[in-house]
């Protein structure tokens, strides 16, 4: 609302003369003997009029109206020559009459106007502090609404961040644990392959010695009845069989303790529980070692295709890095249990490196790329993902200011594309 | 603000007599009414329908013409000082071009001056006038009366802040037309700043003054205390 409050405003002689005012006080004029009057404006406009015009008459007085000390008009009686001092004395009168007039309607129209204008701007100052009211509860009404929202949100975020912060102890504790139990297990290990060696020197030296009773045994005179009951007794015990299997069998014995060995070993490798933040990471060799981790959630027939590059050590805890690895391959191995093959490759550019995690899975639908990230976001069923490996791989990788993209064709394989600064100073 | 109407050619000035109640601003507006020549002059119009109190507000007309022929009608406004009023007086002081603050130099009015003044500053704030700028002139009236306020108190007041003070009695015609020559001198350099009124239309600060305060030669001059 734009209204101006002015009051006083400029009013010319045909606003404030009414017809009902200067028409009676005319026609009694040319009653009393002129011959016509008129008032005309300071344009020359003739406003009213009564009685001949001017033209052709012998006399005319022409009396100036002045409104507000301005000319703002004229007044002109005319009539015939002789009747001059009519005219004149009649102006005079109407000129009178005129300016009461004129200052009386002046009076009431500017009490009018100050009286509308007055109430118009009252009516419109109540009109702004209501808007202003107005507007201010809708302030609150939004920050109430918004306040809600607000909460909601940072409710949300520790929500988040306590699941978070409970999934990197779990993570943690099940390191330590892992490392724990392979530590006890190192120790039997020792002694079972120890022993084992041991039995295999044994064994040979009995084979030989058994070996040298038999063939001297059966050349030197025994009589028929002992060479019989002997190789039938060797024949019972299947010693042909057991002598030929017995170093098979500490072989295998051998290389299963081996095989503990170093899957306790990865185990401790992989915990990192041993390393101190900060350390040097081999990427190539931590995925190795994730991969041997993973050995028993490996689908039989996966064809695993190292495409390594030599690469530079970034810095960093190796078990933060592993555990990335670890969260990438083993959804890898989840999604497609027949004929998975999962393309690794490595490469080193400039300042950063890259790791491509490729796979021939079934992809990821288009409606959920963007939101595998998210926390808590899984499509696997109620208790059997958490839905946090994506998202502690891509928090993971964000800290140490690197990137984690995904490409994914919905029933043609999807890509994990990881890029981590050489130089990358790890924040946690 | 001036209202300037190239294209006829004509200036109206809006000059506004502000302050308490029974200051003395109609009386003011009445003996400059009575000591000025009618020629440069419109009538007086005084709303005063009740009580003899100015309910809404008087009002005085002048009229010159430039030598350019720029017709320049200025229009003296009262403001009715009552508190109650206050709508009426934000009306009036609407683009106002000059402002003439009447104070009551009686003692016992000095809390009522100092309220008026703050509504005052207030209102052409609402207007969006600045005090600062405006021109703006006090005269401490009703200087005849017992237990009024020393003079070397009010300059004393007054004088820091440059505005300028009159002594008068508007009752006696004292320090009326002393008041308001000088509100149109300085209405006149603020408005000449802007429209030029020598460069373009002729017309010195002398001649303007000089015009709008040209006693009447049928008035007896009214000479006071």
């Amino acid at each position: 609302m734009t209204t101006d409050h002015i009051i006083g405003e400029e009013k010319s002689l045909k606003e404030i003369i009414k017809d009902i005012d200067i028409v009676p006080l005319f026609q009694d004029a040319v009653s009393a003997g002129v011959s016509g009057v008129i008032l005309k404006d300071s344009s020359g406009e003739v406003l009213f009029q009564h009685g001949n015009s001017p033209e052709g008459t012998d006399h005319s007085a022409d009396i100036p109206v002045k409104f507000e000390g301005e000319v703002a008009g004229n007044l002109v009686i005319t009539g015939d020559r002789s009747s001059k001092y009519l005219v004149d004395s009649i102006g005079t009168i109407i000129h009178d009459a005129l300016k009461l007039i004129l200052k009386s309607r002046f009076k009431s129209l500017l009490a009018s106007d100050t009286h509308e204008t007055v109430i118009q701007q009252s009516y419109d100052e109540l009109l702004e502090t209501n808007n202003k009211l107005k507007l201010s509860e809708m302030k609150y009404r939004d920050l109430a609404g918004s306040l809600e929202k607000k909460v909601q949100e940072r409710t949300d975020e520790l929500k988040k961040a306590h699941a978070k912060l409970l999934q990197q102890e779990k993570i943690a504790s099940v390191g330590q644990l892992a490392a724990g139990v392979a530590h006890e297990i190192n120790n039997p290990l020792g002694f079972i392959a120890s022993n084992i060696n041991s039995l295999k020197q044994y064994v040979s030296k009995i084979k030989d010695m058994l070996l040298f009773y038999r063939s001297a045994f059966e050349e030197q005179g025994l009589t028929a009845g002992d060479r019989e009951l002997s190789q039938e007794k060797w024949k019972k015990n299947n010693l042909d069989f057991i002598l030929s299997d017995v170093d098979e069998l500490v072989r295998e014995s051998l290389t299963g303790a081996d095989r503990v060995r170093k899957i306790v070993s990865d185990l401790k490798g992989f915990s990192h529980i041993d390393d101190v933040a900060g350390a040097d990471i081999h990427v190539n060799d931590e995925i190795d070692r994730t991969l041997n981790i993973l050995t028993h959630e490996t689908p039989e027939d996966a064809e695993i295709i190292k495409e390594y590059n030599e690469l530079p050590v970034i810095e960093g805890n190796a078990a933060q890095i592993c555990q990335v690895f670890f969260n990438i391959i083993l959804n890898a191995f989840q999604a497609k249990q027949l004929n998975l093959k999962l393309r690794i490759r490595t490469r080193h550019s400039g300042d950063h490196i890259r790791i491509d995690f490729s796979d021939n899975g079934p992809g990821i639908p288009d409606n959920i790329t963007n939101r595998i990230f998210e926390p808590f976001f899984t499509t696997k069923e109620v208790g059997e993902g958490t839905g946090m490996g994506l998202n502690v791989a891509y928090d993971t990788v964000v800290s140490y200011g690197g990137t984690i993209d995904v490409y994914s064709v919905q029933g043609n394989g999807t890509t994990f594309s990881l890029v981590l600064p050489v130089k990358a100073g790890m924040n946690s | 603000m001036v209202e300037y109407d190239e294209l006829e050619n004509r200036m109206i000035l809006k000059l506004v007599y502000y302050g308490p109640a029974m200051s003395g601003k109609t009386t003011n507006l009445l003996q400059l009414h009575d000591i000025l020549d009618q020629d440069n002059r419109g009538e007086l119009t005084v709303l005063d329908t009740k009580n003899d109190r100015t309910l809404f507000f008087d009002l005085l007309p002048f009229f010159l013409i430039a030598p350019s022929g720029l017709k320049i009608k200025l229009k003296v406004f009262t403001v009715p000082g009552q508190v109650q009023h206050d709508a009426t007086r934000k009306a009036v002081l609407q683009r106002a071009d000059g402002v003439a603050f009447i104070a009551d130099s009686q003692l016992t009015e000095e809390t009522n001056n100092f309220e008026s003044f703050k509504n005052l500053e207030q209102n052409l704030d609402f207007v969006g006038l600045d005090i600062e700028k405006i021109p703006l002139v006090v005269q401490f009236n009703k200087r005849d009366l017992q237990n009024i306020i020393p003079e070397t108190d009010v300059t004393d007041a007054w004088e820091p802040t440059g505005i300028p003070v009159f002594m008068s009695s508007a009752l006696l015609g004292k320090g009326v037309l002393d008041t308001f020559r000088r509100l149109l001198e300085l209405t006149y350099e603020h408005v000449d700043r802007r429209y030029m009124l020598w460069d373009k239309h002729g017309l010195d600060k002398s001649k303007f003054v000089h015009q709008l305060t040209m006693r009447s030669d049928n008035e007896p001059l009214h000479e006071g205390i």
